[in-house]
């Protein structure tokens, strides 16, 4: 995404029109910083992100099941 | 193709998922096609008592329509019919190619996200589609402006031969 886009990206979500999706978006309590980014990775890093985030969920329950040591 | 949670993850929402939907195309040929790549990975049905009997192959694939199996590799979810769209081609006349881990693929659209997350109006549907519609204005809204959002090429696989069989439909 070049500058312009970004630029405007930002601006969208900092202002998004009374009644737009952008709006009930984030009146929803949707991150969408969180998409400004997102949209700044090509579709594979996208998934990659996503893998491993589901990698670091699952180190935390795995943790959760582990007695702490002393 | 990829359809649901990954389909969203890839068209850039950040929300969390643990399975892979796919919807593939019922022609018998097809058929014996998944069956034969997916067969390597073990698929068994998920959320069933282990000891109930399942045959993964082409004559199961053809006898049910959807899915929801355990693998080597992970959860996936096979979709025969799309709540709100429908059958294979319905869902790939709302699809588009994106270039994933090297390799075209055929991915559901943030149009046909939205459709079948209204269709389908589960709580956990409901809660994706604010992020999915606004994904989408975002998309509308910045091309109105200055074209569409351009990502950063990635280079294909050029030798595809050994991992995939041709022709494909999933």
């Amino acid at each position: 995404m070049d500058k312009t886009q970004r630029d405007e990206l930002i601006r969208l979500i900092a202002s998004p029109a009374a009644g737009s999706k952008i709006a009930a978006a984030k009146d929803f309590g949707i991150d969408l910083t969180l998409l400004v980014r997102r949209l700044e990775l090509t579709p594979t890093e996208r998934l990659q992100e996503l893998a491993a985030a589901q990698a670091f969920v699952q180190k935390l329950r795995a943790a959760k099941k582990t007695p702490a040591h002393e | 193709m990829v359809i649901g949670g990954v389909a969203a993850s890839a068209h850039g929402s950040a929300h969390l998922t643990y399975d892979l939907d796919i919807c593939y195309d019922r022609a018998r040929d097809n058929i014996e096609r998944l069956a034969k790549a997916l067969g390597p990975y073990h698929p068994r049905l998920r959320g069933v008592p282990d000891d109930l009997p399942f045959c993964f192959d082409a004559t199961t694939i053809a006898r049910g329509m959807n899915f929801t199996l355990t693998t080597d590799v992970g959860d996936i979810d096979m979709f025969g019919e799309v709540v709100g769209i429908g059958g294979y081609k319905d869902v790939k006349a709302l699809s588009i190619t994106e270039v994933l881990f090297g390799d075209d693929c055929a991915v559901l659209s943030l149009e046909g996200l939205i459709r079948s997350k209204r269709a389908a109006a589960r709580p956990k549907d409901l809660l994706i589609l604010p992020e999915i519609e606004a994904l989408r204005a975002i998309e509308t809204q910045v091309k109105r402006q200055s074209g569409p959002i351009e990502v950063r090429n990635e280079d294909r696989v050029k030798d595809k031969q050994s991992e995939h069989e041709p022709g494909n439909n999933l």
